[in-house]
């Protein structure tokens, strides 16, 4: 195997933070293909570039997706990694593995590609980092036929992905894990087939938290709430007060609607006024929990700065009750793609399609009413449009 | 209209975009469906069809997906040529 | 584990089968107590325990991970599970490890062992979690920067803030390698983001053969691409091209890396959350730092500047957002030190929403 000399990655082999580089030579002691992408990585850090290109055509046979072509600009200068393809293993969902089951995987990836792996892609998949082409088919027979299966890739449904939701979390409104994986294998076709004009994404957070950043990340932000009031034990509102937390600075006075009031003994909340943004709950998760019915916000439309600036997430259905098969959602989610393909042009998000089409024929098309929850305010110039149905009286 | 005589338009259609216009299983789907009167879902059953046996295959460039001809490279790394 | 033959890999293939079920992968506590838990307690930025309606407990130590894993690693994670776990182990949608246990006595050993392998315990709380990054010079087309060399660079040095420190709240880093920000870039408190500054150069030659000339002209945000039938290709505005470098994913031949003008800009105040004032885009806080491989001391020390400025300055449980909306961006500069200068104001598509429309301001 070729030693490659590298005085710029030596650097960040030290310091106190797990190193990336120590990963990188770990797999390079048995893989070549992991040697060669030390080689040209400290080529990259001398030419202040990276070696890629673009993507190219590779996958398994039937799908389009799950697989993301990658070769060396510098095949000749480093062959291990002439082809260095990503395989996107679809993670179960909330992340949570058996070792034994996990092993696996590592033994196949030991077998078929570099060693090196990502844990996990900014989707959510468990990316293998650094597969050859001709390796891809009997990796994804070993995969498959352990029960394994590959993500999303290209303008397809992109791998759903969810926070812990109800198996280690009290704020947990719905439950994010069953509604990722329903979501994963109701839509199979989908994630492994592209068929749309870009990418779609799901995201399912339990509650408005949101530690998988659903509302800033997925076209379809699944964000768990309730409608009912916040329980108070006034008891344990005592021992946060004991415990040393000044109750009037750090929860009444950071509640955002102002509607809640301590005087030292009770805590009160006009839980008519509560938006329910989570701040008083994360706080003091002993004394306050949400009551009543539970469901989810289903908010549109969020992404990342391409094309024309970033998009959080708009609200469309403001509560919907989400109890298995989920058939709410799916229809509601069927009906998006509807309109997003008949309207969209090539490689438009669907945030940007309603953008440029207006909310109100989206709304009309998945059938769902105008409802003050979905905005912040009303609109303040007046020119607004009038359809004859609404002339004649019946909207 | 026959499934084998449909596989044989479709992948006539196809042929004709290459190097024009990268199709989207959409546009083979409703194309399809347009010129040959069969139904969009007989049409997505009969391009999936060939897609599983590597006569037609999803590419990926310029930032998005689409359906085209295997190249013989493809073909030959599948094991559906020698 | 036995190796298939060709043949049999392929009359075992299967397809369309999903991930596994998620119910097969949790420890008995956690399957047992499914949505019945009834809170937690953070001990230590690394440690936490959740309790359940039935009484029962899981304790969780979080670990750090550069996110890129050899196997060998993951399966020295493993070993540690099997020892201490009942042989489960989870990741974190910021790419933590998290090793559970029902057995309290367990906690500081599972700490000590993966602290060994390389592995520090923290990230849980008020204060830094790990950075989300993209893939950089390790593996992407299209990185201006890398992106696991900035983040080892940047962590090493706010380290304590990982393990032991406190911040006024959680606070989320994140680095893109481009505008493309395959992470939550856009929605982090504090970002790092990789961006070009020049106009890219089109070789038209190759713009025949491998570009659709419509895609192109129509992946420009500013409207800076138009035909050029001449040359059967495609020519940039240079007055309206704001070097997104979207025209160089749809089309390779039209490349916009430049080694010595690329670099990265700094962002901060966005945040995912609906707590108190609702999620927030990230804002622009310096402009441009070279690309100054390998350690890139100027981002670092910028990162650090922000990061401490507030952690001095803001009140409990305000993110650096909310921190920022109460001081005022204008204290945020005078805080922070850092030049206010034109690219700070926006000309792009959202640019009316940031002007001040009101009489009152500090100096």
């Amino acid at each position: 195997m070729k030693k490659y000399e590298t005085p710029l990655l030596n650097e960040l082999e030290k310091g106190p933070w797990p190193s990336f580089v120590k990963e990188l030579k770990k797999a390079a002691k048995t893989s070549e293909m992991a040697n060669d992408e030390v080689g040209q990585l400290e080529k990259s850090f001398r030419d202040k570039r990276g070696y890629w290109k673009h993507g190219g055509i590779v996958g398994v046979l039937g799908y389009g997706g799950g697989v993301i072509g990658r070769y060396s600009s510098l095949p000749n200068e480093f062959p291990g990694v002439a082809h260095f393809h990503t395989v996107r293993i679809n993670q179960p969902s909330g992340m949570f593995y058996k070792t034994d089951s996990l092993r696996t995987i590592l033994d196949l990836w030991d077998e078929y590609g570099s060693g090196l792996t990502n844990m996990h892609g900014s989707t959510g998949d468990m990316v293998l980092l650094g597969c050859r082409t001709e390796a891809l088919e009997p990796l994804f027979a070993e995969v498959t036929s352990r029960g394994w299966d590959l993500g999303g890739s290209g303008s397809a449904l992109r791998t759903p992905a969810c926070c812990v939701g109800k198996a280690r979390c009290e704020w947990a409104n719905i439950d994010a894990m069953d509604i990722c994986n329903d979501l994963t294998q109701t839509y199979q076709d989908y994630v492994h087939r592209p068929a749309w004009p870009y990418k779609f994404k799901f995201k399912i957070a339990g509650c408005a938290v949101d530690c998988v950043a659903s509302i800033a990340r997925a076209d379809c932000s699944i964000i768990g709430t309730w409608k009912g009031n916040i329980a108070v034990d006034q008891d344990v509102v005592k021992d946060y007060a004991k415990a040393g937390m000044n109750i009037n600075a750090e929860i009444v006075g950071m509640c955002p609607t102002g509607c809640m009031s301590y005087d030292g003994k009770t805590l009160t909340i006009d839980d008519e006024n509560c938006s329910r943004c989570m701040h008083c709950i994360s706080k003091m998760t002993k004394a306050l929990r949400p009551t009543g019915e539970r469901g989810a916000s289903i908010l549109i439309g969020s992404k990342a700065p391409i094309v024309v600036g970033s998009l959080l997430s708009w609200v469309i259905v403001p509560f919907m009750k989400m109890e298995p098969p989920y058939t709410e959602l799916k229809e509601l989610a069927e009906k998006i793609w509807e309109w997003w393909d008949d309207n969209a042009k090539p490689r438009e998000r669907i945030g940007e399609v309603i953008e440029l089409k207006g909310m109100r024929s989206f709304l009309e098309a998945i059938g769902v009413p105008p409802q003050p929850q979905q905005v912040l305010a009303p609109r303040k110039d007046p020119f607004f449009f009038w359809k004859d149905e609404d002339l004649n009286g019946k909207k | 209209m026959e499934k084998d005589e449909l596989k044989d338009k479709i992948f006539e259609f196809v042929q004709a975009a290459k190097g024009k216009k990268k199709l989207k299983e959409k546009d083979i789907i409703k194309g399809m469906a347009e010129k040959t009167g069969e139904t969009p879902d007989n049409v997505k059953k009969a391009m999936r069809e060939m897609i599983d046996i590597g006569r037609l295959m999803y590419s990926y460039g310029g930032g998005s997906s689409s359906v085209e001809i295997p190249s013989e490279e493809y073909l030959r790394e599948k094991g559906l040529i020698k | 584990m036995a190796w298939l033959t060709e043949q049999e890999a392929k009359a075992k293939r299967k397809t369309d089968i999903g991930p596994p079920h998620y119910s097969k992968m949790l420890p008995p506590v956690i399957s047992k107590n499914y949505g019945k838990w009834k809170y937690h307690e953070v001990f230590t930025p690394g440690t936490m325990v959740h309790v359940a309606e039935s009484g029962d407990k899981v304790y969780t130590v979080r670990v750090a991970s550069p996110r890129i894993l050899a196997t060998e690693s993951i399966r020295a994670m493993l070993d540690i599970a099997d020892k201490y776990c009942d042989g489960y182990i989870r990741w974190t949608t910021r790419n933590n490890v998290e090793f559970m246990t029902t057995r309290e006595e367990n906690v500081p050993l599972i700490k000590k062992a993966a602290e060994d392998a390389g592995y520090p315990a923290g990230g849980i709380g008020s204060g830094l979690s790990n950075m989300v990054h993209t893939q950089g010079w390790v593996h992407c087309h299209s990185a201006a920067a890398d992106a696991s060399g900035l983040v080892k660079a940047i962590m090493d040095e706010v380290y304590p803030y990982f393990t032991e420190k406190k911040l006024p709240a959680k606070t989320r880093l994140a680095l893109a390698c481009c505008v493309n920000m395959c992470g939550a870039v856009h929605c982090s408190d504090l970002a790092v983001v990789a961006i070009h500054r020049k106009v890219p150069e089109i070789n038209h030659d190759l713009v025949k053969n491998m570009c659709e000339i419509p895609t192109t002209i129509g992946a420009c945000p500013t409207r800076a691409i138009s035909p050029d039938p001449a040359k059967k290709s495609v020519k940039i505005n240079p007055d309206k091209c704001m070097y997104c470098g979207n025209c160089f994913t749809v089309c390779p031949p039209i490349d916009i890396h430049r080694p010595e003008e690329d670099g990265v800009a700094i962002v901060v105040g966005g945040k995912v959350g609906s707590l108190r004032k609702g999620p927030m885009f990230s804002k622009l806080a310096i402009p441009y730092i070279k690309n100054n491989p390998p350690r890139w001391p100027e981002v670092v020390s910028a990162v650090k500047n922000i990061l401490e400025t507030y952690a001095n300055d803001a009140r409990k449980h305000e993110r650096i957002g909310e921190w920022i909306d109460r001081i005022g961006w204008e204290s945020f500069f005078k805080k922070t030190g850092i030049e206010f200068t034109y690219q700070h104001i926006d000309d792009f598509t959202f640019a009316r929403d940031t002007f001040r429309t009101s009489a009152a301001f500090k100096w």
